[in-house]
């Protein structure tokens, strides 16, 4: 083979090389970048995302996601204060499935302001002081003020 | 065609002597009376048919039955008519239609006492019928005639369904037999007033509550309404015999119903018999542990509560705005569960929680124990959550009037604001004669920067008992109405017995035994204004909140929220149940 030749078939072969060697870039290994990805979701995609692999359903229990969707249209934002009250009461995830998402089915298309924010805090805080009854509770089940929110919309 | 009573009294007058000429296919056609009930009729004697006379009203009833039962039957196919009863001798028409009439209804096995129709054999009502208590005859089934114009039907006079149903000379029954024979009665219609009154005597011996298979709810809809009505007036009019009489009828025609009107007439019934035979409903403070379980069901059935707390929530909240140390006295403790949304509500506001003391006072428990205590601690924790300061007392009082100012504690004004709350209890202060005056003095004497009440929206405090009855008929049909929207399950259940248990304290108590005595929001005005509190309005937010919170519910078919004259009134379409007010002391008074 002339030296051409052979020059071309190792460059070829280095190029290949150096393709082979670039790190491929996974979203996996980058959880944050994940995050920031998933906070800019809608709740239904949201959850179909939560589903795809064990990954991301753990992935996608930061509660800062959640904590977006909540907030995402309430102008002007919340108060820090809130992230502590409602981290303690059990967090934004549980908010958003137990009050948010139904007061948003049932209620017309209005736009998600103060007053429905304090409503399903409310209705949040009355439900972690009943689950404060387990225990207490004269024989069945713990009482809850949302069931009313979890039973589907009467269609009559 | 039907043929009226009427009809046939106005021929029997009418008709004279000259029948000859009367056609012959008229099998009603009948000649007037005088001429001695023992005779054959002879026209129809002429189509072949004997009848007596004197027994031609009742063959013509019993014909009309016939009709009706066949006209009814026909949809399950007259199988049943083709049996191996063999019909003799057609042409004694009365004897042979009695003959129908029975087999077309065979008369119930014989059961012991309890009607196997009804399908709730331990309903309080059927228990009473069948022990027969207090020496009453059961076996006396007298209606007279029903006076008032509660019962007059205004529709076609001719129409016999008067409100006695279970009267068997109305059409529209199927059947009405008694376990032993078949009815043999002779009625006389007689016309009081427009309103036909029947007297009906049975030959039967021992009865209980006659089996009586009613078609058309709709009619009966009405009749049970117009039978309430009446055993109230005569309960009013201490006639004892007619009521229980009516209070057994009213139970036949609860059962025909479905739904809401079954249940609020189930409870009005039981009420009412418990007014007749003096029975006392179970004390109140034995049940407090139960009543507050059953409040809590109430709770989660339905937006009453929720819409209290959330208003009067609202109003405190506003009042407190820029204390740094807020206190709380709660008329209406329970489960505190007005409070954990206020807590979160002062949490998160601008600036910062205040200092949150709840003084919380309720009535002694029956074991014992200090549920005040537990509910505190609970609210505790949540405090403690949410990093609220929180400070908790309890008191136990038997009625509000025993409270004193100086019992809680106050803390000059300049440091701390309080405000005071009542859901749903002042009304029970006004069967002591004082006591209220007594609550509201010790309210000014809190000087409270706002005073919450939350009561019933209806006047159930008259002097006249049938006013009373009346008014709170309406009021919890349309209670319970709210709650058929409701999906049945153990809460609801919960929730109607404990609107049962407010009916049956109404009707059938009297005096300082009856508490629930309720007002509306112009009669509490009055009140609080000669005391001298002024009312202070609820803003748009309390308004907004409420809206919000029913529209979540069963997406707000049905509720309606109202404001009239600064307080809120919560309702089922146009009738306000619930009233939320706020009060503050007029600056007059100081």
């Amino acid at each position: 083979m002339s030296g051409k030749r052979i020059s071309m078939v190792e460059k070829s072969n280095n190029k290949r090389q150096r393709v082979n060697q670039v790190p491929k870039f996974s979203i996996n290994d980058h959880h944050d970048v994940l995050v920031e990805i998933l906070r800019r979701l809608d709740g239904p995609s949201l959850c179909s995302a939560a589903c795809v692999c064990r990954l991301w359903s753990a992935v996608a229990r930061n509660d800062s996601i959640w904590e977006e969707l909540c907030f995402r249209q309430v102008s002007p934002r919340p108060s820090l204060s809130l992230r502590s009250v409602v981290s303690a009461l059990g967090g934004y995830r549980c908010l958003y499935f137990l009050c948010i998402r139904p007061v948003l089915a049932r209620l017309p298309k209005l736009r998600w302001t103060r007053d429905q924010l304090q409503l399903s805090l409310s209705l949040y805080c009355v439900h972690y002081y009943e689950r404060l009854y387990v225990g207490a509770w004269l024989g069945d089940a713990p009482p809850s003020s949302l069931m009313f929110l979890r039973k589907p919309v009467n269609v009559v | 065609m039907k043929r009226d009573l009427h009809q046939f009294q106005g021929r029997l007058s009418n008709h004279g002597t000259s029948s000859s000429s009367s056609s012959k296919d008229k099998m009603m056609m009948v000649k007037k009376e005088e001429d001695g009930g023992n005779m054959d009729d002879e026209l129809l004697a002429v189509l072949g048919y004997k009848v007596r006379s004197s027994e031609m009203a009742e063959v013509a009833l019993k014909l009309e039955q016939l009709e009706t039962m066949m006209g009814n039957v026909q949809e399950d196919g007259l199988s049943h008519l083709a049996t191996d009863t063999v019909h003799y001798n057609p042409s004694e028409l009365y004897s042979w239609l009695d003959n129908m009439l029975s087999d077309l209804n065979p008369p119930p096995p014989r059961s012991n006492g309890l009607d196997p129709i009804l399908p709730s054999p331990d309903s309080f009502l059927t228990t009473v019928a069948g022990a027969s208590i207090g020496g009453f005859p059961a076996s006396d089934y007298d209606l007279k005639a029903i006076p008032g114009n509660a019962i007059y039907h205004q529709n076609q006079f001719p129409a016999i369904d008067s409100s006695s149903s279970s009267n068997n000379q109305s059409k529209r029954l199927k059947s009405c037999s008694s376990p032993d024979s078949m009815v043999t009665s002779t009625s006389t219609a007689t016309q009081i007033g427009g309103v036909i009154g029947t007297t009906v005597t049975t030959t039967t011996a021992a009865e209980s509550t006659r089996s009586v298979i009613l078609v058309d709810s709709q009619e009966n809809g009405v009749r049970l309404v117009h039978a309430l009505m009446a055993c109230a007036e005569a309960i009013q009019q201490n006639n004892l015999t007619l009521a229980e009489a009516l209070v057994k009828q009213i139970g036949c025609l609860a059962v025909s119903q479905a739904g809401a009107m079954r249940k609020v007439a189930t409870y009005f019934a039981e009420a009412l018999a418990r007014r007749i035979y003096r029975l006392s409903p179970p004390q109140n403070q034995i049940d407090h542990s139960l009543s507050d379980t059953l409040q809590m069901h109430f709770y989660e059935t339905c937006p009453y509560l929720k819409f209290a707390h959330f208003t009067a929530n609202q109003a405190i909240l506003e009042a407190f705005e820029g204390k740094k140390r807020v206190h709380v006295i709660d008329f209406s403790m329970n489960q505190g569960l007005q409070w954990p949304a206020l807590m979160q509500a002062l949490a998160l506001r601008e600036g910062g929680p205040p200092t949150f003391r709840l003084t919380g006072i309720g009535p002694p428990a029956p074991d014992n124990s200090d549920h005040l205590h537990d509910v505190g601690c609970r609210l505790a924790q949540l405090a403690e959550v949410i990093h609220v300061e929180f400070e908790y007392r309890g008191f136990v009082a038997n009625s509000l009037a025993d409270l004193d100012a100086s019992m809680l504690e106050l803390r000059p004004s300049e440091t701390e604001a309080v405000a005071v709350n009542s859901v749903f209890e002042l009304h029970k202060l006004l069967g002591r004669p004082g006591g209220i005056e007594k609550v509201l003095g010790v309210v000014k004497q809190i000087k409270p920067v706002i005073f919450t009440v939350v009561e019933q929206e209806s006047n159930h405090n008259g002097p006249v008992f049938l006013d009373r009855f009346t008014e709170s008929l309406h009021y919890y049909s349309t209670l319970f109405d709210s709650l058929e929207g409701v999906p049945s399950s153990q809460d609801k259940v919960m929730s109607e017995v404990y609107l049962g248990k407010q009916i049956c304290n109404l009707v059938a108590c009297e005096g300082p035994d009856r508490v629930e005595r309720h007002e509306t929001l112009s009669q509490w005005g009055n009140r609080f204004g000669s005391s001298g509190f002024a009312p202070a309005n609820l803003g748009s937010n309390a308004f907004k909140q409420a809206s919000m919170l029913l529209s979540v519910y069963n997406s707000g078919q049905g509720y309606r929220v109202e404001e009239n004259n600064g307080c809120l009134m919560l309702g089922w379409h146009t009738r306000p149940l619930i009233t939320t007010s706020a009060w503050k002391l007029s600056t007059a008074a100081h």
